[in-house]
């Protein structure tokens, strides 16, 4: 799962959004680190629904323009979940690794 | 409709029409909703006379090529295109890189390091450069090596980067040759130009692309060193008649022999999945005829133009009458695929 994709499932988490909804979001979940453009938001939103993982929710106008509301599926919750995990291990894994590394330097048992 | 409207609905279109049916109008939605400022006088300002920002351009071309150009989860017909661009990108690739790794060589003989070659006539001796920098800068082309085999080895960006140090250099020099005394001709230009759409069409080989098989291509390498430059360079030099035959001229030669091999594989083995290299061989035979008939012009005020002009029209002649049943076999292959609608977000109810 690439990070766009793992952001934009983790936006929809808590409750649908439109498209800008889902930019900002994000924005401010990765504390303004991944900035989605329109481009490459839909590049993704359209794989994420064509797997299943996101669906449209609802359609309601606003200043005269329609929003499309997505929201996660079973399937995409179960999704995140595995990857959430999967990125958890390898954190742990490094932290480990790390710890292990600072201790041989500063010479205390761990 | 804003003017901001029309202006990123111009930049959608270079989506698939497919595509836009189904997202044109949410993607305006929100990116009319990114450049709400928030204070109505600036954001009406902004509609009236705001852009796109380039970065919003770039993501909407990235996303162009991803679809048009698609990888192996794409519908057919873009993945056809997408191999074909990948493929025909990868044979101008190897031939420059082919031709620039047999030119080591034979600059090394010319120079006479090569000591148990056989010595050149003086007409072929090398002229040392004046500078290492000049050196330097004429070496710029070997760059299509190492983006070679970037490309094949799955590292796009640093064969961008890498074939970009090939082109520009080159660019520069006959930007300034021709604004002094040297006079103005077609042909660096049309070789520029291919170089500059070959460059761009490494985008093909984007995340969601199948890799490149790494041995063919990588073993392609010495088989085409062997083949093609060191027997060419080896004929030219001992008959001096085929010094006639020039860069666009071996190019519709290799092409045409390409082709000819394609159309015997197809017929001998009856394979339905050859739709790619057929797409792939046709668009580097437009390619090699733009090139042959953009230099032709050049060839007007040259001693022997006649005889030149003839050869480049055979040439032309071959690549057409090999190219033109390749060309049909392919649209043809390609009308029967399907192309299937991108996937239709649908309201559904809450679960």
């Amino acid at each position: 799962m690439t990070e766009p994709a793992f952001f934009i499932l983790t936006a929809l988490l808590d409750a649908p959004r439109h498209g800008y909804g889902i930019v900002a979001e994000v924005a401010e979940l990765s504390r303004g680190r991944v900035q989605l453009k329109i481009g490459s938001l839909y590049g993704v939103l359209d794989r994420l629904v064509g797997d299943g993982l996101v669906e449209l929710d609802r359609e309601e106008a606003w200043q005269g323009r329609l929003r499309r509301y997505y929201r996660l599926t079973e399937q995409g919750r179960d999704a995140l979940d595995a990857e959430a995990q999967r990125l958890a291990a390898n954190a742990r894994l490094a932290s480990t690794r790390l710890r292990e590394r600072r201790n041989l330097i500063t010479g205390t048992p761990s | 409709m804003s003017r901001l409207e029309e202006r990123y609905r111009f930049v959608l279109r270079l989506l698939p029409a497919a595509y836009r049916q189904e997202w044109e109008d949410d993607m305006v939605a929100a990116f009319l909703d990114s450049m709400d400022t928030g204070d109505s006088e600036t954001t009406a300002y902004v509609t009236d006379y705001g852009r796109p920002s380039l970065s919003e351009v770039a993501s909407i071309v990235s996303l162009a090529v991803r679809l048009r150009l698609g990888g192996a989860d794409a519908p057919p017909r873009s993945y056809a295109w997408g191999q074909a661009v990948r493929l025909a990108t990868l044979m101008a690739m190897l031939t420059h890189a082919v031709m620039v790794t047999a030119s080591i060589a034979v600059t090394l003989w010319l120079s006479g390091k090569i000591a148990w070659l056989p010595a050149l006539a003086p007409e072929w001796a090398l002229i040392p450069s004046g500078s290492i920098w000049h050196t330097a800068w004429d070496l710029a082309g070997y760059a299509w090596l190492p983006a070679y085999i970037a490309l094949v080895l799955g590292h796009r960006r640093v064969a961008q980067a890498v074939a970009l140090l090939a082109v520009v250099p080159p660019a520069i020099t006959t930007a300034v040759q021709q604004a002094g005394d040297v006079p103005l001709s077609v042909s660096p230009w049309a070789m520029l130009l291919i170089d500059v759409v070959l460059l761009l069409a490494m985008a093909a080989f984007h995340h969601g692309a199948p890799p490149v098989p790494r041995r063919p291509w990588l073993l392609a390498l010495p088989v085409g060193i062997l083949l093609v430059p060191v027997p060419l360079f080896t004929i030219q030099a001992t008959t001096p008649a085929l010094r006639l035959v020039d860069w666009p001229g071996l190019s519709c030669a290799a092409v045409t022999a390409a082709m000819v091999i394609h159309l015997a594989v197809r017929v001998s083995r009856r394979r339905p999945r050859t739709l790619p290299w057929s797409l792939a061989l046709t668009l580097l035979a437009v390619a090699t005829l733009a090139l042959r008939t953009a230099t032709l012009l050049d060839y007007s005020d040259q001693a022997q133009h006649t005889t030149l002009a003839t050869i480049a029209s055979v040439q032309a002649i071959a690549v057409l009458a090999v190219g033109v049943p390749v060309a049909v076999a392919a649209i043809r292959a390609l009308r029967r695929l399907p192309s299937i609608p991108t996937v239709c977000p649908r309201p559904t109810t809450p679960s």
